[in-house]
């Protein structure tokens, strides 16, 4: 045998060497998820008071809590889901299920993917351009819009997945016992794709409640308690933003604090969402 | 052809007349002329590609789902042509019911897959349902083996009990024709057994069209057989002389084992 | 049995039939609009946009792109500095974020134990999770501070003899600057490209990997002589998936950038991006000029990432073909 010993340990030596940095491109991943969720605790959780949830955002040098920040941002999540995620559901399923096989949904999946990475503050330009401009105030109802139009292309997406991934043959038997289309799909493709569709609204809802750029120039902020949707209204990332920035360290400690709710609410999201894909596919 | 000439003077509940069929430009069925008659079974056979299930499929029209697809010729159910443009496809469908090769369970619960189609179509009170989600099950051989868990999920059953479950919904909304396309090719042989003795019983009730490759699966369900071979229909007749001694030597080197 | 009934029956079903075919037309309808509104949608946004800058295109023409100029005061204003911030942040973060994500993927399919793949996948995931705004406030208060007493002053000092490179690394540490913001974005583009490249990797036929194990490949050679060059097509791919994110990206930039509109040799100087300029400088904005440059900056980014999307899409579309053939 001609083996070259000392090739064959070059070799070795070379695997052992990208081994190792794969190794530590992984640990170099993973680190960015604790430092970042342990500064959250460590300077979050001083500030976790019941004033927080009882209180709004005070002046600099008084007390005060998030309340109204809170408050505005479960109404502008809210109302951005239940703008956005039918509209999305709906298009969706006419791209997988009405016009599977016709150029509109090649057309409407490729702009979809555009306004999907999109970056979310043109969203807020154009929303500004459409909703508060002419209009001559910020609004609420322009932050939930531009967070609706965040929310679209998420649940199109997963929608238009999920819906394709139910096999044809179901169809074929729903249609072959006479089921007119819309009950088809009522009825048979969306439970069958129930779990799939609620994860790609659940994704989106955890995207649009740490949206910050979008709200800037469409829901502003607002310093009092608010739940006039024709006014600027306060959430949660906006005040972070604000009060982050501020010289004050009572605002500083609300700001982390709001950031240490947000983050979990999130990921909580994010994980429920995982659990819900993965109880329906145990394979 | 000598369609015209098998089984004289029986009721044809199906006509099917000078059908050509299309996927896009090709053309995959040649011309079939062929009956069903009515309250018998009929079993479609011929190696895979032949145009068999093609046949069963645009008996209910349900090539209609996919574009590019088209019949030509006619179609008579009862003497009504349901490839005219005015067909409505629900109406031909809750007629014309169709079986899978894959049993195809929806998913909600046993009661609830066999309830569905009944409650779309009428309007019946709650005990009312029951009966006839009782009755369907029954029919199809099912009743007993799922009546203490009829809230569980359709998809909790075997694979033989899920075919029937298929079928007990079929039967529910009380079709006159069933369309079987493999109906037992995915089972194993003792649910295949009692599929076959299901469609035994079924057929003092319904017109049964049956699509297999298993061709003692065809002499044993079926009255009458068409042999089909590359889109065209090659020999129809009693299943009996089919078996026994076919005319065309094309369908009696398929029942030999020759080729397919 | 059902024949029987059937003339009654026959017309019931009618009946329901009627009521299921007005039902059938309405459902088709709205979706069909809801898929039409996504058409328009994205209209809106290039209308809007394009309309919202015609008064700085007509002002100022393409000097808008290439000059580097932001003066509020004197209405003068040129794009170049946050362009080129914004692509410079993004290269930084990709030089960094790739060979990372690349680095983990080859982790998640070639090394890690079955048992703790999913977990660390999730955790990687999570990190896509995490509020960008989340990004820039710990970015700012931890990251900046700490780049500014240790790695940069390094990189300065080691820099320092070399011509050339000590401009790029000229001091001083600032903390906040256009590194800190390309790190911040490596960090958070890490989970998208790692998504990607890993899932193109376990694309890969198992008989290919094994062929070339069975030659007594290693587990590096695998990667780089068979399973690179086999998704070569899709990772390029992802990492312009994570390009785009990184280029739209604006809070944790904002955060952590510095907010200087001007050019610099230095990526640890200050600097801008369009997004953080936008960010910081449009609720602020007085006059149309200056507002409209501001939208004008929007709809530069917002062509940058819609080349660079096109780009990704065109590139997973190869890719799924050549999986499909």
């Amino acid at each position: 045998m001609a083996i070259s010993m000392s090739r064959y340990n070059a070799r070795r030596r070379r695997n052992r060497f990208a081994v190792a940095l794969c190794f530590a491109a992984t640990g170099f991943g993973l680190i960015w998820l604790v430092l970042i969720l342990a500064t959250l605790l460590w300077n979050g959780l001083p500030g976790l008071t019941p004033a927080l949830f009882t209180e709004s955002t005070p002046p600099p040098g008084s007390e005060g809590g998030l309340l109204n920040a809170i408050a505005g941002s479960l109404i502008l999540t809210v109302l951005g889901t239940v703008i956005g995620a039918p509209i999305g559901i709906l298009a969706g399923t006419y791209m997988a299920e009405y016009g599977r096989f016709s150029r509109l949904s090649q057309v409407v999946r490729f702009v979809n993917d555009i306004l999907l990475s999109a970056p979310s503050i043109v969203i807020g330009l154009f929303i500004y351009e459409i909703l508060v401009a002419p209009l001559g105030h910020f609004s609420g109802w322009a932050g939930a819009v531009s967070l609706a139009v965040l929310v679209i292309p998420v649940v199109v997406r997963t929608t238009e997945d999920m819906l394709s991934m139910v096999p044809g043959q179901m169809r074929e038997a729903a249609a072959a016992l006479g089921l007119p289309r819309s009950i088809i799909v009522r009825s048979i493709t969306y439970r069958a794709a129930k779990a799939g569709i609620v994860t790609g609204v659940l994704l989106a809802v955890a995207r649009i409640s740490g949206e910050t750029a979008p709200l800037l120039f469409t829901a502003l902020n607002n310093q009092f308690w608010s739940t006039n949707l024709n006014e600027p209204m306060a959430s949660l990332p906006a005040v972070i933003f604000q009060f982050a920035l501020s010289p004050y360290a009572d605002w500083q400690q609300l700001a982390w604090t709001g950031a240490l709710i947000i983050t979990f609410a999130v990921l909580v999201l994010n994980i429920g969402a995982r659990i819900l894909v993965r109880s329906r596919n145990p394979q | 052809m000598n369609a015209p000439m098998v089984g004289q003077g029986q009721k044809q509940k199906v006509a099917v007349r000078d059908l050509k069929f299309f996927y896009g430009d090709t053309l995959a069925l040649k011309s079939i002329s062929l009956p069903l008659y009515d309250r018998k079974v009929t079993a479609f056979i011929g190696p895979s590609g032949c145009g068999k299930s093609t046949l069963l499929r645009v008996l209910n029209r349900m090539y209609d789902l996919y574009p590019k697809q088209r019949a030509e010729g006619e179609v008579l159910l009862d003497g009504e042509n349901i490839l005219a443009p005015g067909q409505d496809l629900n109406l031909l469908r809750a007629k014309v019911g169709m079986v899978f090769q894959k049993p195809t369970p929806f998913p909600m619960s046993i009661y609830d897959n066999i309830a569905f189609g009944i409650r779309l179509y009428e309007k019946v009170s709650r005990s009312e349902l029951d009966g006839r989600v009782e009755a369907a099950l029954t029919r199809a051989a099912l009743w007993g083996e799922v009546k203490d868990k009829l809230n569980s999920s359709g998809l909790s059953l075997s694979g033989g009990q899920q075919q029937r479950l298929c079928i007990a919904r079929t039967i529910a909304v009380e079709p006159e024709v069933m369309l079987l396309d493999e109906p037992a090719s995915a089972l194993d042989p003792i649910s295949t057994s009692r599929i076959e003795e299901l469609i035994d019983e079924l057929k003092s009730d319904y017109t049964i069209a049956i699509v297999t490759h298993n061709m003692q699966q065809a002499a044993r369900v079926s009255q009458y057989t068409a042999f089909m071979y590359l889109g065209e229909l090659v020999e129809f007749d009693e299943t009996s002389r089919i078996f026994t001694m076919p005319s065309d030597k094309r369908t009696q080197d398929y029942i030999t084992g020759r080729f397919g | 049995m059902p024949r029987a009934r059937s003339v009654s029956r026959e017309e019931r079903l009618a009946i329901r039939l009627r009521g299921f075919r007005l039902g059938d037309r309405v459902f088709h309808s709205l979706t069909f609009l809801a898929a039409i509104l996504v058409l328009a949608l994205l209209s809106g946004v290039i209308v809007s946009l394009v309309q919202g800058s015609l008064p700085a295109l007509h002002a100022f023409g393409l000097n808008f792109i290439v000059t580097e100029v932001w003066n509020p005061v004197g209405d003068r204003f040129g794009a170049l500095a946050a362009i080129v911030g914004t692509l410079v942040t993004s290269a930084i973060a990709m030089l960094i974020g790739v060979p990372v994500s690349i680095g983990i993927a080859i982790f998640l399919t070639e090394l890690c134990p079955m048992w703790l793949r999913r977990p660390i996948a999730i955790a990687i995931e999570l990190l896509a999770g995490i509020p960008s705004i989340i990004y820039g406030i710990w970015g700012l208060f931890v990251l900046a501070p700490f780049l500014q007493r240790t790695l940069e002053p390094w990189l300065i000092a080691l820099f320092s003899p070399i011509p050339g490179l000590n401009l790029l690394f000229a001091g001083p540490p600032f903390g906040v600057g256009v590194f800190t913001a390309g790190l911040i974005l490596a960090i958070m583009v890490l989970p998208f490209i790692t998504a990607v490249t890993r899932d193109v990797f376990s694309s890969v036929p198992p008989v290919l990997k094994e062929a070339a194990y069975g030659l007594g490949c290693t587990t590096w050679e695998v990667s780089r002589q068979v399973v690179l060059p086999y998704t070569r097509v899709g990772v390029t791919g992802g990492i312009m998936l994570g390009l785009g994110r990184a280029l739209g990206e604006t809070m944790a930039v904002t955060f952590v950038i510095g907010n200087a509109h001007r050019l610099s040799a230095s990526v640890l100087a200050p600097g801008t991006t369009i997004s953080a300029t936008i960010a910081n400088e449009f609720n602020e904005a007085v006059g149309d000029l200056y507002t409209s440059s501001l939208i004008a900056l929007g709809l530069i980014l917002f062509v940058i990432t819609f080349i660079v999307l096109a780009l990704a899409r065109y590139m997973l579309m190869r890719m799924e073909r050549r999986a499909g053939a």
